[in-house]
């Protein structure tokens, strides 16, 4: 019965021994090989029989096998159920003499035979070409790879690391994971670590927020970490992959301040048409906070009318992004926080950033622009008037003077011809009509000179000391005849059209000698002041004076506040001095009290020639 | 002042053609006096001078403001003229035209440029200088 007993018991266990996947080699003592199964054969090429009886040695290269026997007895002494060989790399012995790498767990038996190791050996070598294919992977990976175990220990890093941490690689393996980390981030990194062993997932690390790295030499790089957890032999193994994102943050920055300092609104939007960046200006042009901003889509700034194909818009840019501008030819519209609109121009640029394609749109208010351009449209159409006016006057001044000369020629021939055989009432009547004709050729030739103002003449720069003696002793025989008094203080030399100030000078001092009560002995100042940049110049005289209701009209062309018999003229002498310094781009304008003398004031800016 | 064998007026405007024909014969400046009312006419009058060797023009007025052929397009056609037929001929502008443009350009092609009308003064003076 006993006999029979263990019978069964060493059947039981020869057909475990036998159906196990691993080569099992049973060992006494002495370290003859007790037993063998059929997978030993398949692994080492020894038949059984070669086997059992043999000393464990020869399965094992000779390198080793010298110190094997010692191994051995230290095993029996304290015989435990262990794995052999911890931390050093294991081989075995073929028959053929090629070797291959193992792992060996160790069972000691209590037999019949006394204590004897069950050596269980597994064929690692497939293992062994995965984990180098896994190293080779990783040592070739264009990133810093650190692969770390469940207790935060690096158990292996590739050149990048080295690189990019400054550290051999004999100097983190076996450390902590937390060498790389700042010593303010290092503290509560375990329970991080912890945490994502419970629930290892492929995920990025510490979203939304800033990373960082120490170097060794104790310096910070900004880092974006991906964790990749990775079912190894060895248990529970975290892969970590690091990027160092310092010139990314960097030119990131670049970018960001440099659409701060950008002199008009930019709005930097993603695909869904969310803002995730602004600058000063847009706070300025919009009225919003940036935190009312950011986070928000872009049609908050749109009037309604335009909001609702936006994303239509949006999608076709994103569709095909290239720098352009906007709604080429369409007036555009943005909305202010307070309601109102301002007409703009946009610039549409594709950025690709590590968050995907966003479009980096740049907003100009363009209502001052549109108010100017009408200003400008309107100027044009001015000056085109004008051109076409002075262009009549021109014509119609020159066509007038022809049949009034052929008037003037027949007047001539009929004195000539008949005078002599008309009576005294008929002499006044001729007498008449040739006094109108010649106030009529004067007046046209006026209107034709008052068109013609200016346009032939360059700036010059001019003494106005010479100038204006030039114009008084051009006046010296009315001067003489009225007996005037003409003070001229110093003046300034400036850049002039010199003809036409001259005209000027000439018109306002015969004006100042002319309008005077009869028997009065005209006197005349002119003197000049600067004033905020600009000459001033004055004409003052001591006669009939103006009144304050006709300091407007008296510059108008053709207008006249005396009759011909008392004082002469042809109406136009102001309106040409007015021209003159609208020319010189100055005013004119006049002070006086009636009866008691006029001044007449210009100015004229600084004018470059 | 001398007096010309003939002066050649050209003027569109037979007012003006009349007044200036009497005053160069109440001055009794010339001879005779011929009015063409066209460049064309007084060019055509220039080509037959065989026709009146007597009546060849000394002294030309003409004027720039005329329909058809104006004063400038006569000048560009006198100049291709023969010598012989242009010869002794001075051209003095004669217009109402006070445009610098053509102030310039006519002080470029010929040598005198007046305004209308003709006087006596103006015609002695041209005679005196010219002649």
């Amino acid at each position: 019965m006993e006999q029979k007993q263990i019978k069964h018991t060493e059947l039981t266990f020869q057909l475990i021994v036998e159906s196990s996947p691993n080569a099992i080699v049973l060992v006494n003592k002495e370290g003859k090989i007790a037993y063998v199964n059929n997978q030993t054969e398949k692994l080492f090429g020894y038949t059984k029989v070669e086997l059992v009886g043999q000393l464990v040695e020869m399965l094992i290269p000779t390198r080793y096998s010298e110190n094997h026997p010692g191994f051995r007895n230290t095993f029996f002494t304290s015989p435990k159920v262990r794995s052999m060989g911890v931390g050093r790399e294991l081989f075995a012995l073929r028959k053929d003499n090629t070797e291959f790498p193992i792992e060996i767990g160790l069972n000691p038996i209590v037999t019949v035979d006394g204590t004897m190791v069950l050596a269980s050996i597994i064929d690692i070598t497939e293992r062994k070409k995965a984990e180098e294919r896994f190293r080779l992977v990783v040592e070739s990976a264009p990133n810093a790879m650190v692969l770390v175990n469940h207790e935060g220990i690096i158990t292996l890093i590739n050149r990048q690391t080295e690189t990019l941490f400054g550290y051999e690689r004999i100097e983190l393996v076996g450390k902590k994971i937390e060498i790389l980390l700042p010593e303010r981030f290092s503290k509560h990194h375990p329970e991080h670590r912890t945490s994502f062993f419970r629930t290892p997932q492929t995920r990025s690390m510490g979203a939304g927020r800033n990373l960082f790295a120490r170097k060794k030499d104790g310096s910070e790089i900004q880092v974006e970490i991906g964790l990749n957890p990775i079912d190894a032999v060895e248990g529970q193994l975290v892969l970590v992959s690091i990027i160092d994102i310092t010139d990314r943050k960097k030119a990131e920055e670049r970018f960001r301040l440099v659409v701060e300092s950008a002199p008009n609104a930019m709005i930097l939007v993603n695909h869904e048409g969310v803002i995730n960046l602004i600058n000063k200006q847009t706070e300025i042009l919009f009225g919003y906070e940036r935190s009312e901003l950011i986070g928000k889509k872009l049609e908050i700034l749109l009037p309604e009318r335009f909001s609702n194909q936006h994303s239509t818009h949006r999608n076709d840019f994103f569709k095909k992004p290239q720098t352009r501008s906007m709604g080429k030819g369409r007036d555009l519209f943005a909305k202010r926080k307070d309601g109102t609109e301002v007409q703009v121009e946009i610039g549409l640029n594709p950025i690709e950033t590590a968050e995907g394609q966003l479009v980096l749109a740049s907003i100009i208010d363009i209502t001052e622009r549109k108010i100017q351009e009408m200003i400008l449209k309107k100027q044009v159409e001015l000056e085109t008037k004008n051109k076409e006016l002075e262009q009549f006057a021109y014509v119609a001044s020159h066509d007038l003077q022809e049949p009034l000369r052929t008037v003037s020629n027949y007047m001539q021939i009929f004195e000539e011809d008949y005078l002599a055989h008309l009576d005294d009432d008929a002499r006044k009547y001729i007498h008449s009509v040739n006094n109108a004709t010649k106030r009529m050729s004067t007046l046209v030739k006026a209107l034709l000179d008052f068109s013609r103002l200016g346009r032939n003449s360059k700036l010059a720069h001019v003494d106005c000391n010479e100038l204006i003696d030039n114009v008084v002793s051009d006046l010296q025989t009315l001067i003489k005849r009225t007996n005037s008094i003409i003070h001229v203080a110093e003046m300034p030399s400036l850049n002039l059209y010199e003809v036409e100030i001259g005209q000027l000078f000439q018109n306002l001092i015969s004006n100042a000698i002319k309008f005077q009560e009869k028997n009065s002995t005209p006197e005349v100042h002119i003197y000049s002041k600067n004033v905020n940049g600009k000459w001033q110049f004055s004409v003052r005289d001591n006669g009939i004076g103006i009144t304050p209701a006709h300091f407007e009209r008296i510059f108008d062309i053709f207008q006249r506040l005396h009759a011909t018999a008392e004082y002469e003229g042809s109406g136009i002498g102001l309106a040409n001095c007015k021209r003159i310094v609208e020319l010189h781009q100055g005013e004119i304008w006049v002070e006086s009290t009636l009866g008691k003398g006029a001044t007449f004031n210009f100015t004229i800016p600084p004018l470059t020639i | 002042m001398k007096k010309l064998r003939c002066i050649m007026l050209i003027d569109d405007n037979p007012d003006d053609n009349f007044f200036h024909q009497r005053v160069i014969k109440k001055a009794d400046a010339a001879e005779v006096v011929i009015a063409e009312n066209s460049g064309m006419g007084a060019l055509e009058y220039l080509k037959l001078k065989k026709d009146h060797p007597q009546e060849h023009p000394d002294l030309i007025f003409l004027d720039i403001n005329m329909p058809g052929m104006n004063g400038w397009e006569f000048l560009e056609e006198y100049e291709k003229l023969d010598k012989d037929l242009q010869s002794r001929v001075i051209i003095v502008m004669l217009t109402t035209s006070e445009n610098p443009d053509d102030r310039m350009k006519a002080m470029n092609i010929v040598p005198e440029f007046r305004t209308k009308p003709l006087t006596k003064e103006m015609l002695e003076e041209i005679i005196n200088k010219y002649f």
